[in-house]
């Protein structure tokens, strides 16, 4: 190969990496080019028991490692000849009856780590397990296409790190009209006016100060004069996480242009009075989608809505003497979306009888194997500028 | 000694200053300004709270698992206790530089763990030597039990040797990535074998310890943990390494590679933090105008530097915790062992809202609305319930009795220059020129609310 050709296809191959800042204005990409789809992540935190979600109800193993924990055959709702949900999941069994939702095994990702902070920063920085970042996957990709701030939005009043990146970040946005009120602060507002387009813009620190402020402006006000007078007809319980899914599903179908929403639900750290605790959050948590998906079906947005819901680790297979579950590894993850390539049981269940050496699930999926799949065939967008190397992707949609 | 320069020593080497102190301090020279801040740092005081009720809590049950479970909860209490205790040190300080390099190794020896004991041990550790010579600094910190089970030392056995500790040891705390090879990781981890922690502290637990021959970065021999922390501290490299984070902290975040060499220079002559502190504080290119207001202030600058001038308290601790929190910083606990990155990262669209008004919210004691703090270990219930109690309330109570004894004999010019310490750009000023007849707190708040009171 010639050296001219290689020198032309490497900075190819390095995407925007090495186009000097000021030249990066330029390759700004139109909005339409990034199709009209949404992602919605929904993070489980502490470590949902996957194996309590999803039950091998054949598998003997899983009765003999927890004869207290173990949801009997006869309280399950089956999915196929060899899994079942709890019973009191139901409205997620009534969205996958309709073909709705794809469950994935074994997703997780080598040398898994076992705290709460560092898997949970791994899932969002969708990093190695010895490297530390701090952006986020979905925060590179609005800096690698530079959106605006609302172009993902954490349904939340702080920024969660997943969406934040480096130049660019996205927005907390829990209450539209509260945020609209403290970014439209008549004082700030003046001095931001006088700004724009000023020579401070330019000044590397200060400049990004006004920059972030003059975006927080632009996009709280986006959001709260797109979507205030949406009014749902579904109607959502009480609790914390069915508001954070009512919001988004109001912000999806007022049509704002926002790519990507992140919703989190706490509380799946389930060390001790496990079957009580974890009842409660898988009612809430079907519950909560199948109402959201209803409320997306009645605007026909849900066709353009993929769900992701994950956690940061599963949980150990043997259940310990608190009537509880420890810290595991690979875990299910679950897709939702109207027309998947694959609805059902993606792949293998996990294998019980080749555990790792602290006795939990291995990984079989790479979850930014995951991601990759979002990444590019959802939201049209590169992969490995966003993850920065290529995975494997996978067919469910 | 110019009143911007003065400004500038006290925006890095403290948190603001303000006019009369200025007025004060002006008639000293550079050299005798720094020499005043080596000299007051001597009297340094640690940051500790009372651990005995940790002993005492559950002693009455039997189950243990619950005991334990009591115990995490009260030194969960005990560490947020210790937060607050750290940042009234610093609302208080009169040792400034040293509690800014405090702050500084904190987030360089990079460590966190839910026992307040530990806790305790390893400020102590960062404060004894935060002023004091490196390489005793590196050798006390791998000794540190903290960072022995942090780092996982602990399970670093002859025969299986975790790396853990090797490698940060390097790529983070010494040397920066690139400077070794997977080869040298490798040796080094054997020679901190054994190195365990123990009820009494640091323990050598020799029949765990790799007594045979490594060769670690070029030399060889049968090195303990000690030989690699010399070995790593002759590379030019290391030198360059701290200088370049000292200077990127306390100089520019952009790095001066000129600057930044002749500080290794001085730093490599025996490994003085003090030495190179001077010289970087007594350098003309210190207060070269590029360097002065570049640097976004931390969440901990920001908080301090409003307390320094309008004093305030918390009437609920626990929403000083979500504030610290919701700005992205909450002492003793960092984001992992890299640190908080610092600098733009501690901007985006809701932390840049939060920190404009920061100050008229807590001046006026108007109310913000903070995301509660949940754990992970929390449950459904608890954390549904702190999200739904929604409007959070800055409750401060405030000392404008210390504000206007402040104020006296200063004008409100005065107060913009040591507020800001730069010049505002035209527009800016003309927002803010109406407002100088206003009353000095009513100025002061104005002044705190526009971002270039983000900068220091």
């Amino acid at each position: 190969m010639k050296r001219r050709d290689f020198i032309i296809n490497s900075s190819l191959a390095s995407g925007m990496l090495f186009v000097p800042s000021f030249l990066q204005a330029f390759e700004k990409i139109p909005k339409n080019k990034l199709g009209h789809k949404k992602l919605v992540v929904i993070q489980l935190s502490g470590g949902n028991d996957g194996l309590n979600t999803v039950i091998p109800y054949n598998n003997d193993i899983y009765y003999r490692k927890r004869p207290k924990l173990a949801i009997p055959k006869k309280e399950l709702l089956r999915l196929n000849g060899d899994v079942g949900l709890p019973n009191y999941m139901s409205p997620l069994k009534n969205l996958y009856d309709k073909g709705y939702v794809s469950i994935i095994n074994n997703v997780g990702y080598p040398n898994p780590v076992r705290s709460h902070f560092r898997s949970a920063d791994i899932w969002q920085t969708a990093t190695d397990a010895n490297e530390y970042k701090s952006t986020g996957w979905i925060g590179n990709y609005i800096d690698a296409y530079k959106l605006e701030s609302h172009m993902a939005i954490d349904v939340d009043n702080k920024l969660s790190l997943a969406l934040k990146g480096k130049d660019k970040s996205g927005i907390a946005a829990f209450d539209p009209k509260l945020l609209h009120r403290n970014a439209s602060d008549p004082f700030l507002k003046k001095i931001a006016n006088k700004h724009h387009l000023d020579e401070h813009l330019n000044e590397e620190n200060l400049g990004y100060l006004y920059k972030q402020m003059i975006q927080a402006e632009s996009s709280a006000t986006y959001i709260h004069e797109k979507s205030k007078t949406y009014k749902s007809n579904t109607k959502y319980n009480s609790n914390s996480f069915e508001k954070q899914l009512a919001t988004t599903a109001t912000y999806i179908n007022s049509h704002l242009e926002t790519k990507v929403y992140y919703v989190s639900m706490g509380g799946f750290d389930t060390h001790v009075s496990q079957p009580y605790k974890h009842k409660r959050l898988m009612s809430v948590l079907s519950n909560g989608l199948e109402n959201f998906v209803n409320d997306l079906k009645q605007n026909d947005t849900f066709k353009d809505t993929l769900i992701m819901v994950f956690s940061e680790f599963g949980r150990r297979v043997e259940e310990n003497a608190g009537m509880g579950t420890d810290h595991g590894a690979a875990n299910n993850l679950f897709v939702l979306t109207e027309n998947l390539k694959k609805p059902g049981i993606y792949n293998n269940t996990p294998n019980l009888a080749n555990l790792d050496n602290n006795g939990d699930i291995k990984y079989e999926v790479d979850f930014r194997q995951v991601y990759s799949t979002v990444l590019e065939k959802w939201l049209e967008a590169d992969p490995k500028k966003i993850l920065g190397k290529s995975f494997e992707n996978l067919n469910f949609i | 000694m110019k009143n911007h320069h003065l400004i500038h020593l006290y925006n890095r080497v403290g948190f603001g200053i303000l006019p009369k102190e200025v007025q004060k301090l002006n008639k000293l020279s550079t050299e005798e300004n720094v020499k005043l801040l080596f000299k007051k740092s001597k009297k340094r005081k640690s940051i500790k709270v009372d651990v005995s009720s940790i002993e005492k809590v559950g002693l009455s049950i039997e189950d243990k698992n619950e005991r334990r479970k009591l115990q995490q909860k009260e030194n969960r209490r005990l560490l947020n206790k210790l937060n607050v205790k750290w940042f009234d040190q610093l609302y208080t300080s009169e040792t400034l530089l040293h509690d800014k390099m405090r702050l500084f190794w904190a987030n360089h020896f990079v460590c966190s763990s839910n026992s307040t004991i530990q806790t305790i041990e390893y400020l102590s550790v960062i404060e004894k030597h935060a002023l004091g010579n490196f390489k005793d600094f590196v050798v006390a910190i791998s000794k540190n039990p903290m960072m022995i089970r942090y780092l996982n030392n602990q399970q670093n056995k002859k025969k299986h040797p975790n790396e853990n500790y090797a490698r940060e040891l390097m790529e983070l705390f010494t040397l920066g990535v690139g400077n070794y090879t997977e080869k040298d990781i490798k040796e080094s981890a054997r020679a901190f074998t054994g190195w365990f922690s123990s009820k009494n502290g640091f323990t050598f637990k020799s029949k765990f310890h790799d007594f045979e021959s490594k060769t670690f970065l070029g030399k060889t021999g049968d090195f303990d943990g000690t030989d690699i922390i010399n070995i790593i501290l002759e590379q030019e490299q290391c030198s360059l390494f701290i200088s370049e984070k000292i200077y990127k902290e306390f100089v520019n975040p952009k790095p001066n590679q000129k600057h930044i060499k002749k500080m290794a220079k001085v730093f490599r002559k025996n490994y003085e933090i003090a030495d190179l502190m001077k010289f970087v504080l007594t350098a003309d290119w210190f207060y070269d105008d590029e360097n002065i207001g570049v640097k976004i202030k931390s969440p901990v600058e920001l908080l301090v530097s409003i307390h320094n001038v309008i004093p305030y308290e918390f009437k609920r601790e626990r929403y000083f915790q979500y504030l610290q929190f919701n700005l992205g910083q909450k002492l003793l606990y960092p984001p992992n062992v890299a640190g908080w990155p610092g600098d733009k990262q501690w901007i985006d669209a809701n932390t840049i809202m939060l920190r404009l008004k920061l100050a008229s919210s807590i001046a006026q004691q108007k109310q913000i609305e903070l995301e509660p703090e949940s754990a992970f270990e929390d449950d459904f219930e608890t954390i549904n319930k702190r999200k739904k109690n929604k409007a959070y309330f800055i409750f401060t109570t405030l000392d404008w009795q210390a504000f206007d004894y402040k104020t006296i004999g200063t004008k409100n010019k005065d107060w913009q220059d040591a507020l800001l310490g730069t010049k505002l750009n035209k527009q800016t000023q003309e927002i803010i020129n109406p407002l100088i007849n206003n009353s000095t707190k009513d100025f002061c708040i104005a002044i705190m609310s526009i971002p270039e009171y983000q900068m220091c």
